[in-house]
């Protein structure tokens, strides 16, 4: 889980700024811009897809897209594939 | 550039580092016991959102203790989990406050559900909705704790051998913060090298701190665990291991777990190496469909949790057409050495969790959570927590105010913002990718050899060079390179105590040394910071004084 390509999807229409994205990552990919009060995805990246940004925000604002090639849990058979 | 930080110092009676479900039940528990004790909970991220409790099935363990004693259980876990090399006692204990426990965190505001399902002759499982967490952080402010969000611990403070507090600074806008306090609990999860995402919170710095500070670790060679998870998806397999078949179509596994409470065995993970060694893999899994955590949802109304199953069960939906499976490192090292009482070998230092959850010895010759004990990681960490907080509150009672020693946190400081100062140097995701290369592969942290885990060394040792040059370009970056540093100690401890260990035994397992040997190896294994150098020794388990002992034949 290093550098993924996984995205993050947000649309600020119904966006209340209730800040809840941001306090659900445990990783740190998403800050606050408080004068905004819209979530900054700053280190998408790092993004583990864990999802719980998008299941807490209430008014369907983001969307969490995988893209699993960009994961791998490294066992040596994985190059004589 | 560090030193224009501002610096904002902060002082407790208690300061617990870490804002999980074990950090969240320490404050509780020790403001319960001790209401004038001032407590502070410093968590690298939000407390109550952070951690792993929110993250997973919200299953806990359940045991009849009307109708079955600690005993019983004991003796199926010493002779089938943990190998004979648990401390029995730990485990004894937590099984005994298993009905407590529940009704405590009923009390705290947690929902528990009535029905219990049988998960074997003598426990039983329910499953919690995942907002416990937050229930527990509403209760610790209600209580009068203080948190403080967005700040990592970097290192603790001690004076004339005894705790002193913390030091740790913001993520958001760089302040430095010195925690002066009589006691700290650690509680800052496991170290899981940021393999599998729903575990990547787990990467060691906690560890790290403790041990720099000289606190002992136990069992870091049990820092091993891995499970299968589908190959496309990279969803989690969960009760598969009876059910793997390799290319010719033959059933590999065939009764490795022969009743339903032992899951997730390392012979399985070893099953899949062994086949692909041969030729044999791809293995895919051919299991009965069976309910996942949404259908328990029917059983259990569970609303928080509701909407992150079903993105889950989104995200995974149709992508295993052949169901091929592939082993994933989730690690989980959780070395910290406490007693029964949650005491560190540190004066005034506590842990409780996943930090110390092998460090306890109660799960004996496994990683944990769940240490093949299903339901065992929250409850573990709400057992730690309430016996850890309880411990620190009646300590803090009696102990000396503490003298902070200038010189170690300007010391400390530096060391903490080296990696933003340095004009150039090295991505602490380099390192990691090195980490992963050790850790990750099958035959190097769960089938050992002693030709394999020199090789480890080597790369263990190159890694630990360029920890010296880690380089970050803000905040964020100032904290991985941390974290990096942490990765590279753990997996050194687990590498060096893996090479010592000459035997195989439960979850840990040796090529060269294939049989579990009582005669020689009834021993953990201690490894402890002595002026900067990393030294291991071993320690006869007292198998003499506990309930179970070793068949003989
Ligand atoms: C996918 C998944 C499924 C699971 N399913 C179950 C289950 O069904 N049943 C069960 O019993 N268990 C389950 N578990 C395990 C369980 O979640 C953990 O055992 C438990 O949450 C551990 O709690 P903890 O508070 O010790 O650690 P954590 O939850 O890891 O919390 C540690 C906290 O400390 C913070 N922290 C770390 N380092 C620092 C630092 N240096 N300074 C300040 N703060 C820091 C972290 O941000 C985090 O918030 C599951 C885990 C996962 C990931």
């Amino acid at each position: 889980m290093l550098h993924t390509r996984h995205k993050i999807e947000y649309d600020p229409t119904n966006c209340v700024g209730c800040k809840l994205c941001y306090k659900a990552c445990f990783i740190d990919v998403i800050r606050w811009d408080e004068e905004k009060k819209q979530p900054i995805f700053k280190y998408v990246n790092e993004c583990a897809h864990c999802n719980y940004c998008m299941a807490s925000c209430k008014k369907g604002c983001i969307t969490v897209v995988p893209d699993y090639s960009s994961q791998s849990y490294r066992q040596s058979f994985d190059m004589y594939r | 550039m560090g030193q224009n930080f501002e610096e904002v110092r902060e002082s407790a009676d208690i300061l617990i580092v870490g804002g999980g479900i074990a950090g969240l039940t320490a404050a509780v528990s020790a403001k319960e016991k001790n209401p004038d004790a001032e407590i502070i909970v410093v968590e690298k991220q939000t407390a109550g959102y952070g951690g792993k409790a929110n993250k997973g099935g919200g299953v806990l363990q359940y045991f009849d203790l009307e109708h079955m004693k600690p005993e019983e259980f004991l003796q199926y876990h010493v002779h089938a989990v943990g190998c004979y090399l648990g401390d029995q006692d730990v485990m004894k204990k937590y099984v005994a406050m298993n009905n407590e426990m529940i009704d405590r965190l009923a009390g705290w505001g947690v929902t528990v559900p009535q029905v219990k399902i049988p998960t074997g002759p003598m426990t039983f499982m329910f499953g919690i909705d995942l907002d416990s967490t937050l229930k527990m952080a509403a209760k610790a402010r209600k209580l009068g704790v203080k948190i403080f969000d967005k700040v990592p611990v970097s290192d603790l403070l001690t004076d004339n051998g005894k705790i002193a507090g913390a030091v740790g600074y913001s993520i958001l806008d760089g302040t430095f913060y010195v925690f002066e306090a009589k006691a700290v609990i650690m509680a800052t999860g496991s170290q899981n090298y940021r393999v599998s995402e729903m575990w990547s919170c787990g990467r060691g710095d906690g560890i790290a701190a403790a041990y720099r500070a000289g606190a002992e670790m136990r069992n870091t060679e049990f820092g091993n665990f891995g499970q299968l998870f589908r190959k496309e998806s990279l969803h989690e397999v969960v009760f598969g291991e009876n059910n793997m078949y390799n290319r010719l179509g033959e059933n590999v596994t065939k009764n490795f777990r022969r009743f339903p409470e032992a899951d997730i065995s390392a012979t399985a993970l070893r099953e899949w190496y062994d086949q692909m060694s041969q030729g044999k893999g791809p293995i895919y899994l051919h299991q009965p469909p069976r309910p996942d955590d949404g259908g328990f949802d029917k059983i259990w109304p569970r609303p928080y949790g509701g909407p992150f199953w079903k993105e889950q069960r989104r995200e995974e939906e149709g992508k295993d057409k052949d169901m091929e499976v592939i082993p994933g490192l989730v690690g989980e090292q959780s070395p910290v050495r406490v007693d029964i009482d949650m005491k560190t070998s540190i004066e005034g230092l506590y842990a409780a969790g996943d930090v110390c959850y092998c460090g306890s010895g109660g799960p004996g010759a496994v990683p944990a959570p769940p240490g093949r004990n299903r339901g065992s990681g929250i409850l573990n960490a709400v057992f730690n927590g309430i016996v850890g907080g309880e411990s620190a509150a009646e300590y803090v009672k009696s102990a000396e105010k503490r003298t902070l020693n200038e010189e170690q946190i300007a010391k400390l400081k530096e060391d903490a913002y080296a990696p933003l100062n340095r004009e150039e140097g090295i991505d602490p995701v380099d390192v990691i990718d090195l980490i992963q290369d050790v850790m990750c592969p099958v035959e190097n942290s769960i089938i050992m050899s002693k030709h394999r885990l020199d090789i480890c060394m080597r790369k263990i040792a190159k890694a630990k060079e360029m920890v010296k040059e880690l380089k970050a370009d803000d905040l964020h970056g100032m904290l991985s390179c941390h974290e990096a540093e942490a990765m590279v100690l753990c997996c050194e401890m687990q590498m060096r105590a893996s090479m010592m260990r000459k035997e195989s035994r439960g979850w840990f397992l040796r090529e060269d040394y294939p049989m579990m040997d009582n005669d020689n190896w009834l021993k953990w294994i201690i490894v402890k910071n002595e002026d900067g150098e990393m030294t291991l020794h071993t320690e006869d388990v007292p198998i003499e004084s506990y309930d179970v002992q070793p068949l003989k034949f």
